[in-house]
């Protein structure tokens, strides 16, 4: 069962994988066996959220998500995420604010941001979406530009 | 791929994803105890099979299995063993009619993490920090164990036993969570960081509105969270005066064993309880529409 054959949806092109060990995480999957390097791992275990990514829509935490979880799944990952409108908008968002400085939370709290929006709506309170960001820890500390782009994002979508 | 990391001796851990409680309880069996891991949201697993807390060399997946179920039947609640916690807090009677457990979800983590664990994962590990035990405690939740000569049923403070100690049995897994009642309910937690962190002490309180009587539970605290009957007495019946809280807070203080550690001292996590204690009585008896 364990050499089976995963099939997932990775930012819309169906990716076939032989022989996944099961302990793989599709943090390393990622990166590592489709090199899609935007998503960032962070601590590993699950308290920085700067590998967060898209399972059927939904923000998950890649490093905490073992591949074989997700088989049949669509995936979606930073280097894709301006292909959905609202994604652009947040990503656009970030551009337009600043929002960086290092750069190594950004893709975790673009796809989060994204997961949001999508998740709660157009009329999700601005204090629900930074509540909904607690999770991204951005070691620059750059809150403040990374605040300012959630709301234009929010205004962006709505 | 030189950089690919997987846990644990590769060849020797393997991955079992049945459609069925009977396939998966099979797939349980077939291997020696202690060498297997049931896998929920998989939020802790992964960490222990990395850092090598647990020895199992077969997961069982519970995520085919039909148990991602919410519903209503008049004022209980059954919860699904394998429903991730973000479907439990945006379900809004969850949030109008059990406050307090939409409050405790809410502190679990962050929204991707509950987007993956569950409530059943959160039961199973039963870790003393759980912020979702007490107020499953406060709530008189009960555990819906699935075997294949039945279903069984206990209360969530007999499952609980200890630190990562339950009353669940070889060959049983946690079906579904049962909550009886809707009950103006809150759960209050203090922390060093506001998310993906754990409480330094939790208190929940919950009052019942088929006997009036509060119910009182405390978390983060060793081996395990307790109710504690003798403080829930002293807020009497319905809402209660301020001397009657006050006096709750400071039994609840003298009942609770506590211990220092690196997130706070014994004194702090002392003087935690009557406050916390205060403010869950407070929002429980906000007016709320459609609870009791």
């Amino acid at each position: 069962m364990t050499e089976r054959r995963l099939v997932l949806t990775v930012n819309g092109l169906a990716a076939s994988l032989a022989d996944v060990p099961a302990g793989e995480r599709l943090l390393d999957t990622l990166r590592w066996r489709l090199g899609l390097k935007g998503t960032k791992e962070g601590c590993r275990t699950g308290g920085c959220g700067a590998c967060t990514v898209l399972v059927d829509g939904e923000s998950s935490l890649s490093c905490l998500t073992l591949t074989h979880e997700v088989d049949g799944c669509a995936v979606t990952t930073i280097e894709a995420i301006a292909s959905d409108p609202v994604g652009r908008s947040v990503r656009d968002a970030f551009e337009r604010e600043g929002a960086l400085q290092c750069g190594y939370c950004t893709p975790g709290f673009v796809v989060a941001l994204t997961g949001l929006l999508k998740e709660r709506g157009r009329s999700a309170p601005l204090e629900e979406l930074l509540d909904g960001l607690q999770g991204n820890l951005c070691r620059c500390t750059g809150y403040v530009a990374i605040a300012r782009a959630v709301r234009a994002a929010r205004e962006a979508t709505a | 791929m030189d950089r690919l990391r997987v846990i644990g001796p590769v060849a020797e851990l393997e991955i079992f994803t049945p459609g069925t409680p009977e396939e998966a309880l099979a797939a349980i069996r077939a291997a020696p105890e202690g060498e297997v891991a049931v896998l929920a949201g998989g939020t802790d697993l992964l960490a222990d099979l990395e850092e090598e807390r647990s020895r199992a060399r077969r997961i069982v997946s519970l995520r085919r299995l039909p148990w991602r179920t919410l519903d209503w039947t008049g004022p209980s609640l059954s919860i699904g063993s394998t429903l991730p916690l973000r479907a439990l807090e945006l379900d809004p009677g969850v949030r109008s009619r059990l406050p307090g457990l939409y409050e405790a979800v809410h502190a679990v983590g962050s929204v991707p993490l509950r987007h993956r664990a569950t409530l059943g994962g959160n039961l199973a590990r039963s870790a003393p920090a759980s912020d979702l035990i007490p107020v499953l405690l406060a709530l008189d939740a009960e555990v819906e164990l699935f075997a294949a000569a039945g279903v069984r049923r206990l209360s969530v403070d007999r499952f609980v036993r200890a630190s990562r100690v339950t009353a669940i049995a070889p060959g049983e897994l946690i079906r579904s969570i049962r909550i009886p009642e809707a009950r103006p309910s809150a759960f209050r937690w203090q922390r060093v960081r506001l998310a993906n962190d754990i409480s330094q002490l939790a208190v929940a309180v919950a009052l019942s509105p088929s006997d009036r009587r509060w119910r009182v539970a405390v978390g983060g605290i060793p081996p395990r969270a307790i109710r504690l009957a003798e403080a829930a007495t002293a807020l009497g019946t319905g809402a209660p005066a301020e001397a009657a809280v006050r006096r709750a807070g400071e039994i609840a203080a003298r009942a609770v064993p506590l211990v220092a550690d690196r997130r706070a001292s014994e004194e702090y996590r002392r003087r935690l309880i009557g406050t916390l204690l205060a403010r869950a009585v407070a929002s429980a008896l906000l007016p709320r529409e459609g609870v009791g």
